[in-house]
């Protein structure tokens, strides 16, 4: 009871000091200065990462470093604290912190709700709930005294932090991590500025899709310049003006894997932005393109628990790049300080702070150099957030925060002993406490010829009483400074119970008093004998090798390439080819591709230096390119309101998917990666090429028309979403056709002004008008130069936007799905609209109930460009076999319908210059097939792209071996890891996202991501 | 009465000279024996016969040998199909044609009850001989299937229909053929709303849910034995046949373990007949599966493989390296109803996948007849079956060349237009297109 009630008075006391200090507080009692100098001498001070002072000073007065170095004359009334044999390190800066700031609450979203159009915040913000430039990380920041604990004991000092919630996040604050007033604790706001892709808490509908969230970033972009140079403000907009005054300050920007690091630089290039990138620590996988994006990264270093892998069959569901990620995750801070690229280390995305070092020590393992690991938690979070005045370093004039380590920081047997934080002591382990350990002479209630040995550690004694040679007794012992408890029974038969002694140290000998079993007082005399010898530390010298970790590969999972595809020249000889041209199929035929282009087509054609492939047998065609797919993306639909035009489908390319692989097995060449059907109009497409192993820029087709995807009918009313989908306008296709005549007529208006802006005489004193990319995306369809894709299915509403556009003065580029086109061919020809169908497809909902396999033969016969597409990740991989069903329904000929999956598509997508037909000069984008392509029983064998081979057959088999060799490698890696004691997880597979657009199953991969996203509801099949 | 009769003649008037909206009738019992000359004979029993001759009377195959082939010509219809193909009719197992017709529209899907355990639930009852989409899998070869409700635990009864005939009375081919067990899960889906990924675990309910299987198995074996009970139910009512072998049980598992587990769970419990349904992932039980004799199912290949790692044509090539282990395979097109008329073309995949294209056949014409135990009757191309068989211009199973130009179901002449083939007349006549 005294003991605690003086520990109580011990925290009155310091806390008093502490107020003393914030000197704009009314004092209570006298005043109560204290002189807190201190030198700390005889240390090895580790300044920076790449100075280290042997036998020198620190000194600090108060919160600040006066001196460091050797020779310092120190002035009266300085405390010394002899630290010879350890060391001193500043204290670690944490980079990427939610430290102090209050917990996010997510409120449910519910799924099937009412949709939420507008911000819940109240007050004059942004439209947008996800969009919080306002939030000052240093208004709202309140000391969390467990969390400040937890980071000084893993070595932390200062952290840099904000609320990590929504796609604008607000400016971040440095604070020390003292207890105490928040007034001392906070040292710099403003510091950065703060985003990331995730809405986060918000509520509110848009956006409900990845690409959505990247728009809404630009439009704020966009419209805080515009509220920068409105002339006559109509609106007060507190968040565009903190987003305006943020923009000074380092720009940080949060990702969750690695192609969110290039897509955010993308995003910063196009606002001349140069983001601090904090990842998710898979940047290794593709290292080439985030060494080339130039930027800067923190780090986490979350690596993945070992997979249990004991049961062969359990086993199958982790994927190889999961495996090879366990393995190599570890390395990525190694692997990138070798690349050169900058970073910083954060504690995020880690368990528990415990397992934070243990990881850096890991990391330190595979290769990351110490004074790298120590830069990038000092000098480098310091200096990416403009600090390195304050913390990072141990300089003259900077924050006293520092360390005092009993070794090497990285090494495993390093002990913290204490972490100073604005010149305030927080003792993490006592470096003064007293040594025991020795062995002593004992007797114990008059037996005597005992002995007691002491060892262990200094902080950590193990006790044992020697009865005999033989006898040896480990009392249970509890130490509080120099004063023991022990208990134990020296005779383990014949003792009835524990004898009971409380003990001193008196610095030589221990002695105390206490009772046996019996209640008999007893004596306890250890009297010293011989000092204690501690085992020689293991040559610590020889350095344990960096453990050997497979390859990178490009994708990362087991179908990449440790090399990416390069265009060869290839003659293909004695083919049967299928020109797409006047000559029509040609056998017996050469083909030679050269600098990734078609160079010739012939009989006998020979080239120096080509590598000879024999078509004998064998048939040439195109590569097929899919009018419609939705494969490689990380997210389809942004159905959150009727008109989304602003999205962009190539912000969110996932150059990862596998399915790019198995389409190329299957012929495919090229896609056109379209949004989803979920509203009117919808976003901008991605035009790619499938080049397994590159990253989303270089998949783009380079100078492709730009093309946008519209919807009509059950989709965009909602007519399968449930019954509570009742309140987004439109529910009819009456209301569709007025969202479209809206759409335009605000294009057509907002073009007016912009053409009156730039061509009045007075622009400078004018206020341009506002940008709007939603607008912008329209005005490029009046203009013809963007093209629509439109999903269509029943004749009515086709033949409405065929009024709609004529009305207007804009085309419908193509109709896509189009299952009545049959019916309305006559007018979609007098339109000049092209029809993307399917092969077969109908009954699935009541707008295909006259949907007719003969659909596609019989627009072509009208004279309508028409092609065959997949709107499938599986059957993409087979259009050549849905093209050959137009033989079979409707009777085309095998040229016509082989044009259907290659020219006819390239048409619709202007790309017929280029693609489509082989004819010198064209793309060499081919496929060599081991008989009559549309055949149910032809497979392709090579799969090219602008002449680099992506997909060979006996290529193929290489990696299935390769495959197998791999995973079985490292199963037996995380058997032995799981029986060297490592924890172990369950087994999990983590689905590659798919859109495919089944109908029956139960929540499919993108209603998932609607209900995660927000409360609007989708229908259970993504497009069709 | 004069007035409604004129509207009526006008009717038929219209109707001849466009066409009606309804699905035409159902065909007419065979009159005469009709004989198939000189076409290939795929027979899906015995070798492929060259310019053969194939003879059926009552709806009963008479005759099938090599051209030559003697048969009583008088009153027997002769159609010359030289250079054209033969083929057993297709079928088409655990399927949910006539069940459901627009997918969508509730009102027009009969497939799941409510509840778990529904094993006297018949869809014989709902299967719709007026549906719209049966003409248009008929048109493909495929003229059997075995309507299958869904559900979640036991969906109920299934039954083996002929793709003609008025009513559902005519059309079936064996009524309440089996039951269909949807084994418990292994693993089970989740979906992170945190992280929006979707992660595959472990069932932890598993065996929780397999106890309550066991009561009801127990349960039904217990009341089986009871000679006249009272009172009635008519869920262990249903269940009887599984123990004497008279209905089938049939289960719809994927992953390896969950075979292996649901068969010996089905034998420990006295089922005398059990066919795995689905099998994704069966290849991991394929030795378990030959050693017990238990066949295969495998649904629509024309899918993704499971895993990221797995070769990209596997499901394609499954049934052969099931097949090459010894498993009997069968092959359904599961789900999607109107897909049913691809039915050929997943054999046809098959094939192009390492299968030979005779055993391709085989898998969606004499293997799963097997499975579903009307091999006595249909299937296959051999004297004493039913003429229930195919002519098509080419090969059945590519697309290139298939083109299905006669049917018969137990020897009726089949017609093989259809609402669909119907609309594409319509509107080539609208362009005058050819």
């Amino acid at each position: 009871m005294k003991k605690i009630l003086y520990t109580f008075i011990n925290i009155i006391m310091f806390g008093t000091v502490l107020r003393a200090q914030t000197t704009t507080f009314p004092r209570n009692g006298v005043q109560d200065e204290r002189p807190n100098t201190y030198a700390f001498v005889n240390a090895t001070i580790v300044s920076d990462a790449n100075t280290v002072l042997e036998g020198a000073t620190l000194v600090i007065k108060g919160s600040v470093i006066e001196a460091v170095g050797k020779n310092i004359t120190l002035p009266a009334g300085t405390q010394v604290i002899d630290l010879k044999g350890k060391r001193i390190y500043p204290s670690l800066v944490e980079a990427y912190s939610s430290y102090g700031m209050p917990e996010l609450k997510r409120e449910g979203r519910s799924f099937r709700g009412d949709p939420q159009f507008e911000s819940k915040k109240q007050g004059a913000y942004n439209w947008n709930q996800a969009v919080l430039p306002e939030v000052n990380a240093a208004a709202i920041y309140a000391s969390n005294p467990t969390a400040a604990d937890e980071l000084r004991k893993a070595g932390f000092g200062a952290a840099i932090t904000h609320v990590q919630d929504g796609i604008v996040r607000g400016t971040s604050a440095l604070v020390a991590l003292i207890d105490g007033r928040d007034q001392e604790a906070l040292l710099k706001t403003n510091v950065s500025a703060n985003y990331s892709l995730s809405k986060g808490s918000s509520t509110q509908d848009y956006p409900n899709s990845l690409m959505g969230s990247v728009a809404l970033l630009r439009q704020t972009y966009l419209d805080a310049d515009w509220y920068k140079k409105s002339k006559n403000h109509t609106e007060y907009n507190i968040s565009l003006e903190s987003f305006n005054n943020s923009q000074s300050v380092p720009q940080v920007f949060e990702v969750s894997d690695k192609l969110g690091i290039l897509r955010a630089n993308k995003i910063g290039k196009e606002f001349g932005v140069n983001y601090i990138i904090k990842g998710g620590g898979d940047e290794y996988q593709r290292l080439d393109e985030v060494k080339a994006a130039g930027v800067s990264l923190i780090i986490p270093l979350n690596f993945p628990t070992t997979p249990d892998v004991e049961d062969p069959f359990d086993a199958g569901v982790v994927s190889l790049s999961d495996m090879k990620h366990w393995e190599m995750a570890p390395a990525n801070p190694a692997i990138l300080a070798k690349a050169g690229i900058p970073f910083a280390i954060t504690t995020s995305n880690v368990r528990s702070k415990s397992d934070f070092w243990a990881n850096l020590r890991k990391a330190v393992e595979y290769g990351l150099d110490e004074k790298v690991a120590l830069a990038a938690l000092t000098s480098v979070p310091a200096q990416f957030n403009k600090v390195d005045n304050l913390v990072g370093s141990l300089k003259p004039g900077m924050l006293a925060n520092f360390l005092i380590t009993s070794d090497n920081l990285f090494k495993e047997s390093n002990v913290i002993y204490e972490n100073w934080v604005k010149g305030k002591r927080y003792v993490v382990n006592n470096m003064n406490i007293t040594d025991m350990r020795a062995s002593y002479d004992l007797s114990v209630a008059g037996k005597s010829g005992l002995k007691l040995n002491v060892t262990g550690k200094v902080d950590k004694p193990e006790f044992q009483i020697q009865v005999s040679d033989s006898v040896k007794v480990s009392p249970k012992v509890t130490r509080t400074g120099d004063l023991l408890t022990l208990s134990f029974k020296l005779d383990a038969k014949k003792d009835k119970g524990d004898t009971r002694i409380s003990a001193y140290y008196d610095g030589k000998n221990i002695k105390g008093d206490g009772f046996d079993a019996a209640g008999t007082p007893v004596k306890f005399d250890a009297i010293f004998k011989e000092a204690f010898k501690e085992a020689v530390a293991k040559a610590d010298t020889t350095k344990k090798p960096v453990p050997t970790i497979g390859k990178i590969v490009y994708p990362f999972n087991g179908y990449g390439a440790e090399t990416k595809p390069k265009a060869e020249t290839l003659l293909i000889k004695n083919a049967t080819v299928w020109t797409n041209e006047k000559d029509g199929i040609l056998k017996n035929t050469d083909v030679l591709l050269k600098d990734g282009k078609i160079a010739q087509v012939g009989k006998n054609l020979s080239a120096t230096g080509a590598k000879v492939v024999d078509g004998t047998g064998k048939h040439l065609t195109n590569g097929i390119f899919d009018e419609h797919s939705h494969i490689a993306l990380l997210s389809v639909n942004e159905g959150s309101q009727s008109v989304t035009a602003e999205v962009r489908m190539e912000d969110v390319v996932n150059s990862e998917d596998v399915n790019i692989y198995r389409q190329l097995a299957g012929g495919v060449t090229s896609s056109q990666l379209l949004h989803g059907s979920a509203n009117c109009i919808g976003g901008q497409s991605a035009i790619v090429k499938l080049k397994w192993g590159e990253a989303p820029e270089v998949m783009k087709i380079q100078n492709a028309d730009g093309y946008i995807k519209f919807a009509l009918g059950e989709n965009v009313k909602q007519a399968n979403w449930g019954d509570r989908a009742r309140i987004r306008f439109p529910q009819t296709r009456m209301g569709v056709e007025q969202i479209m005549m809206d759409a335009f007529l605000r294009a057509k208006e907002y073009d007016k002004a912009w053409a009156e802006y730039n061509k009045a005489a007075n622009k400078a004193t004018l206020t341009p008008p506002r940008r709007d990319l939603e607008l912008d995306a329209l005005s490029e369809i009046l203009n013809k130069k963007r093209f629509i894709t439109c999903h269509s299915y029943v004749q009515s509403e086709i033949n409405m936007l065929l009024k709609v556009a004529d009305s207007l003065g804009f085309k419908v580029n193509t109709f896509t799905h189009i299952l009545e086109g049959y019916k309305v061919a006559d007018k979609m020809k007098a339109h000049g609209a092209s029809g993307s169908t399917f092969a077969d497809w109908w009954a699935y909902k009541m707008e295909v109930k006259e949907a007719i396999p003969f659909n596609a033969a019989l627009m072509t016969k009208v004279g309508i460009n028409t092609s065959i597409n997949s709107d499938d990740a599986e059957m993409a991989r087979r259009l050549n076999q849905e093209a050959a069903k137009t033989v079979m329904y409707g009777g085309l000929t095998e040229e016509e319908a082989w044009k259907l999956v290659t020219l006819n598509p390239a048409k619709m997508m202007h790309l017929d210059n280029r693609l489509g037909s082989i004819k010198a000069g064209k793309d060499a984008d081919v496929v060599l097939w081991n008989e009559n392509p549309l055949s149910v029983y032809a497979k392709p064998e090579k799969t090219i792209i602008e002449g680099a081979v992506y997909f060979d057959i006996e290529k193929d088999k290489e990696l299935r071996a390769n495959i197998a060799a791999e995973r079985n490698r490292l199963i037996q890696k995380m058997l032995n890891s799981k029986a060297s004691g490592a924890p172990t997880a369950r087994p999990e597979m983590r689905k590659p996202r798919l859109f495919v657009c089944n109908s029956l199953g139960g929540l499919t991969e993108e209603e998932g991501e609607t209900r995660a996203f927000g409360t609007l509801q989708l229908q259970d099949n993504c497009d069709k | 009465m004069k007035k409604s009769a004129l509207l009526y003649t006008l009717a038929l008037f219209l109707g001849m000279k466009t066409t009606f909206a309804q699905n035409q009738a159902a065909a007419t019992p065979q009159s005469k024996p009709i004989a198939l000359t000189g076409a290939t004979i795929h027979t899906a029993a015995g070798p492929v016969i060259e310019n053969g001759v194939i003879v059926f009377d009552k709806g009963v195959i008479t005759k099938v040998g090599p051209a030559g082939t003697a048969y009583d010509k008088t009153g027997t219809e002769t159609i010359d199909v030289t250079g054209k193909h033969v083929f057993p009719g297709l079928i088409a197992p655990a399927n949910q044609l006539g069940l459901v017709e627009i997918e969508a529209v509730r009102a027009t899907v009969d497939q799941q009850e409510v509840g778990a355990i529904n094993p006297h639930v018949r869809a014989l009852i709902a299967y719709n001989t007026d549906s719209e989409l049966i003409p248009t899998v008929r048109g493909n070869g495929v003229l059997i299937t075995q309507v299958t409700p869904v559900g979640e635990i036991i969906s109920g009864m299934s039954s083996i229909m002929n793709l003609d005939g008025w009513n559902w009375e005519d059309a079936v081919l064996k009524k309440d053929d089996g039951v269909h067990l949807n084994w418990v899960g292994y693993f089970k889906r989740e979906f992170n709303f945190e992280t929006f990924s979707s992660t595959t675990k472990k069932n932890d309910k598993k065996e929780e849910q397999i106890r309550e299987l066991a009561q009801l198995f127990d349960d039904a074996t217990a009341y089986a034995q009871i000679k006249n009970p009272n009172p009635i139910n008519v869920k262990l009512e249903a269940m009887k046949g599984l123990f004497d072998g008279t209905k089938k049980l049939y289960i719809s598992a994927d992953y390896g373990k969950e075979i292996i587990e649901a068969v010996q769970f089905a034998k420990s419990k006295g089922v005398k007949s059990v066919v795995i349904i689905g099998g994704e992932e069966s290849l991991l039980a394929a030795d378990f599966l030959r050693d017990n004799n238990v066949p295969v199912i495998v649904s629509g290949t024309h899918r993704l493989p499971n895993s990221i790692d797995d070769d990209t044509d596997l499901p394609y090539k499954l049934p052969q390296l099931l097949a090459q282990k010894g498993v009997t395979v069968g092959l359904a097109y599961i789900g999607m109803h109107w897909r049913t008329r691809n039915l050929p073309f997943l054999a046809g995949t098959v094939a192009g996948h390492g299968m030979s294209k005779d055993d391709a056949l085989k898998l969606v014409t004499i293997n799963n007849a097997k499975i579903l135990g009307i091999d006595k009757y249909v299937g296959s191309l051999e004297v004493g079956k039913q003429a229930t068989l195919v002519v098509s211009q080419g090969d059945l199973l590519d697309m290139r060349s298939a083109k299905v130009e006669h049917a018969f179901i137990q020897g009726k002449k089949i017609d093989l237009d259809d609402k669909q083939k119907r609309l594409y007349k319509k509107y080539s006549e609208k362009y005058g297109t050819k």
